[in-house]
């Protein structure tokens, strides 16, 4: 199927998210605006006004009633999501780069360049970790990192599972929530780009199994390196968010849940 | 000599630490103390020198002392002569005998000028080499060093070929064994070259370069075989017979010395011979005869021919030929081909010359010549000479082809006239076809021609619009790759030239270089680290243009397939082979057969084993999950949110209309 595209930012994306219940699809970039879609034909409901930098993170609580986001201006913004209304406005020392609603969206956690509580740690890549994203049930999650792989995990243990190698920088990961898939987007610096591709649209999803740890397919479109993935949480479709300012909404053909690696 | 400073706390400590401290402080003066008592140890012979009578005597002396001084403090020269003119060899006595021994290293083969080469020894080796006994005593036996089977891989009984690959931008070289599955590795090492590595002809050496010279690696488990000590070494050339290897360093020449370039006996690991070398422009300076017995090389209007195990110029003298511009032998046969600009009234000729008679078979004139390259077929069969020309009473360059039928008797020329700009030439290795890529991008054009039997040349087949920058053949012939690489972002054509059909249109993107492995079968395409900082992966294809693997290695800089030595199989033999052609590809192709379905079966095993091993994992993660779930309905205040669909009685409908279309249907006449 033909994805759709979201045309609603003037600068690179930082982060995509779904809704609990997947009708609803936020995404926030450098140009400092935040915009929520409908993720059922890509039409626009509305938008959140107020942050004077980048936004680097979205999220929503599970009730789809308050959203978080976090910015380069030193401050994390509750709104309402119906309205789009400021609820709240938390300043803090330096820039916030996540940031997100727990489980029963009364609590909220973000960190910045400075401040981080640290609960645990693992260190299995080699290079920055770029992104990280649970599973629909929270009990594995997936790592995207520099060094070109991306790795799952359990939540619980931090044990390492499973690696999905490629040859370019991970930048995002998600969890498909109904198959044995992950897919992960990526592309290589800009500085490393000295020759003009005549290729246009080359930049690719790639989807793994996560069993198996071998790559099955691509997704071409976007003009720039891919920032952000997500899955819509009936698994049914994903949405990439780039480097090209575009948010790209995906449906799967019946083929992709009938595929199956030999075993 | 410095003075050391003593640690204070030594003198108090053990007896033998001062005492080397001592003889290292004195050891320096030591070394320097006149010996009177063995005066002739510091004595040196000078033979060669130019007999002069009185009035020349003079400044004979002063050159000799500006020559020797450099070496040591000269304390003490006699100049015999006989009735008044000096008799040819002179005695100097220096400070030290360490000084006597590097005016021998370095003065001795001296050329002071044309009839003058010093010969210097030193006084006391006389003595010793008129000592000698009669009595011949058998030098000591070397211990045999065995290396084990220098040709083991070609015994593969999968005949897989090898190829070397050198990755993490120089870091790590590996040896790999070819499997249209995939790469099986053979030897990987760090660091065990500085820069790159080079097969010998015949792939039984491995060349790596190191600050200090370079080594060579053979063997099943490549261990180091010889070592060539050349400071600064940046490029080497092997003889076709693989009996000898000639290093280049812009490092090491001295006047006295020559050693930028050195030729070295690979089994002895001796130094065969050094030369003096103005530039490496065009390395190979030294250019090889087939079989080795021979090599060459042209300065300007000269060309100078060695011969082999000697070393020495053939018939002790150089050629000389005015304005020779280029040379090349032939690859089949002790043939030179040469040629020389226009010069007045003479025009421009290529010649062919049978050494070691220095024969001239044939020469060719030539007319209104800008520049000539010499294409050689690769059995010697024929020769293209490329002349480029301004005819008279025009302003443009054109391109002529001079085909040279060697195996002909007076070797008869033909003439193909082309009538775009040259990009590039190409011979079938083992056969009678060239191709050529001709015109101005984007108009560029791929051309075949056959050399016939009946003196014609023919033009099979002509393909227009090409992507292509360079020829590739396969090394058996009949197919080739064109190829535009780098700026032409790696488009690739596969070409099956006996009926001249393109097999398949495919492209690496930016691939930098082309490797056919030495049977012919699998063509190696590339983006190398030094051309290209990222994708930097190799991709195997068949010979008819079918990818097989795509191996990314983190900063792959270069592949290269190891040679192999020529066939011991007789023609009789081959003929033999390729009418039985039929009975032996049935039995392999149940070889592939078997092999395949075993990797299927292995890969199929391996994923089930994945597959068994994950699903027990998630199934211990969901049952934790489902005894949570009384945690995870009171964060909700009692509403399940486990699956999308669990709380369907909360749910509300809502009908939305999608613009979808709009169409416009003309209703005819009413």
């Amino acid at each position: 199927m033909k994805p759709i595209l979201l045309q609603g930012h003037e600068r690179s994306i930082t982060q995509i998210k779904y809704n609990r219940e997947g009708d609803l699809l936020f995404s926030v970039a450098k140009d400092t605006v935040t915009n929520v879609w409908y993720s059922v034909n890509g039409e626009r409901l509305g938008t959140y006004n107020g942050h004077t930098g980048a936004v680097w993170c979205v999220d929503c609580d599970w009730d789809t009633k308050n959203v978080l986001t976090g910015s380069a201006d030193n401050s994390c913004r509750l709104w309402d999501c119906e309205t789009g209304k400021q609820l709240a406005l938390l300043n803090t020392n330096s820039a916030v780069r996540t940031c997100g609603f727990d489980f029963s969206g009364n609590i909220i956690m973000f960190s910045t360049d400075k401040q981080m509580e640290v609960l645990k740690k693992a260190k299995e890549h080699s290079r920055q970790i770029n992104d990280i994203q649970p599973s629909v049930d929270l009990t594995i999650f997936i790592s995207a990192s520099k060094d070109n792989t991306a790795k799952l995990f359990d939540s619980t243990s931090l044990d390492h599972i499973k690696t999905f190698k490629t040859e370019r920088p991970v930048n995002s990961a998600a969890i498909s929530p109904i198959m044995d898939h992950v897919v992960m987007g990526g592309g290589q610096e800009a500085m490393e780009v000295t020759t003009t591709s005549t290729r246009i649209g080359k930049f690719e999803a790639r989807f793994f199994h996560a069993a198996y740890e071998e790559e099955f397919g691509r997704v071409k479109g976007h003009f720039g390196p891919i920032n952000c993935v997500a899955f819509h949480p009936d698994g049914k479709s994903y949405s990439s968010g780039g480097e090209d300012g575009y948010v790209r909404i995906h449906y799967f053909d019946p083929q992709y849940f009938d595929f199956e690696l030999e075993a | 000599t410095e003075t050391k400073k003593l640690p204070l706390y030594l003198p108090f400590l053990i007896f033998p630490i001062l005492l080397f401290y001592f003889s290292e402080l004195l050891g320096d003066i030591l070394r320097e103390k006149p010996q009177e008592a063995d005066g002739i140890d510091s004595v040196v012979v000078v033979d060669n020198v130019p007999q002069v009578g009185p009035e020349r005597l003079e400044k004979l002396k002063n050159v000799i002392h500006k020559i020797f001084s450099k070496f040591g403090k000269i304390t003490t020269e006699f100049y015999p002569e006989v009735e008044g003119t000096t008799k040819g060899y002179i005695f100097l006595e220096y400070a030290a005998p360490t000084q006597a021994l590097e005016a021998v290293k370095n003065a001795d083969g001296y050329k002071l000028d044309k009839q003058h080469t010093f010969r210097v020894n030193l006084f006391t080796d006389f003595d010793k080499y008129m000592n000698i006994s009669d009595e011949w005593e058998t030098p000591e036996k070397q211990p045999f060093k065995d290396f084990g089977n220098m040709r083991h891989w070609i015994e593969d009984p999968d005949c897989r070929d090898q190829y070397s690959v050198i990755y993490e931008a120089g870091e790590r070289t590996a040896i790999f064994s070819n499997d249209a599955k995939e790469p099986i590795t053979v030897e990987e090492r760090a660091r065990w070259t500085e820069t790159y590595v080079r097969w010998s002809p015949k792939g039984t050496y491995l060349a790596t370069f190191h600050q200090r010279g370079i080594a060579l690696w053979g063997g099943e488990k490549f261990k180091q075989i010889q070592r060539f000590s050349h400071q600064g070494v940046s490029l080497i050339d092997f003889s076709p017979c693989e009996r000898y290897v000639v290093t280049f360093s812009p490092l090491m020449d001295t006047k006295e010395d020559p050693q930028a370039i050195i030729i070295w006996d690979i089994l002895t690991g001796q130094k065969k011979r050094g030369f003096h070398c103005e530039s490496s422009a065009h390395w190979p300076i030294f250019k090889w005869s087939h079989d080795g017995k021979f090599f060459a090389r042209m300065t300007p209007d000269t060309l100078s021919i060695y011969e082999t195990p000697s070393m020495g110029l053939l018939d002790k003298k150089s050629l000389k030929i005015t304005g020779i511009k280029d040379f090349s032998w032939s690859p089949g046969d002790n043939i030179i081909a040469f040629w020389v600009p226009e010069d007045k009234d003479i025009p421009a000729r290529v010649t062919l010359m049978q050494m070691p008679s220095r024969q001239e078979i044939r020469v060719r004139n030539l007319f209104n010549v800008v520049d000539c390259k010499l294409h050689w077929q690769r059995n010697g069969d024929y020769l293209c000479v490329k002349v480029d020309r301004t005819p008279k009473g025009t302003q443009g360059v054109v391109t002529n082809f001079e085909i040279f039928r060697m195996r002909e008797k007076q070797v008869p020329v033909d003439v193909v006239e082309m009538k775009e700009s040259i990009i590039a030439f190409a011979w079938e290795p083992n056969g009678s076809k060239f191709a050529v890529l001709h015109g101005e991008s984007p108009r560029i054009n791929a051309s075949f021609y056959h050399v016939k039997n009946n003196g014609k040349i023919e033009l099979i087949k002509m393909f227009d619009k090409q992507q292509a920058n360079s020829i590739f053949w396969s090394p058996q012939g009949q197919f080739m790759v064109l190829a535009g690489l780098r700026s032409m972002n790696g488009a690739l054509a596969f070409v099956d030239t006996s009926d001249c059909t393109m097999m398949n249109i495919a492209e690496h993107y930016m691939a930098s270089d082309v490797e056919w492995d030495p049977t012919g079968r699998y063509v190696v395409t590339s983006v190398s680290w030094w051309s290209h900082k990222v994708d930097n992966a190799y991709w195997l294809w068949t010979f008819q243009g079918r990818l097989l693997q795509k191996n990314n290695k983190d900063r792959f800089c270069q592949l290269l397939w190891r040679p192999r030595p020529p066939t011991l199989l007789s023609t009789e033999q081959i003929k033999m082979i390729k009418k039985d052609l039929k009975k032996y590809s049935k039995i392999f192709e149940q070889k592939d057969r078997l092999s395949q379905s075993k990797a299927s079966k292995e890969l199929v095993d391996k994923r089930r084993a994945m597959m068994e091993d994950y699903r027990r994992y998630r199934e211990a993660a969901l049952q934790i999950y489902q005894e949570q779930k009384s945690i995870r309905l009171e964060l909700r205040g009692g509403v399940d949110t486990d699956e999308l669909d669990s709380n369907v009685d909360d749910w509300e409908e809502e009908t939305i209309e999608f613009f979808i279309n709009e169409e416009i249907i003309p209703l005819g006449d009413l």
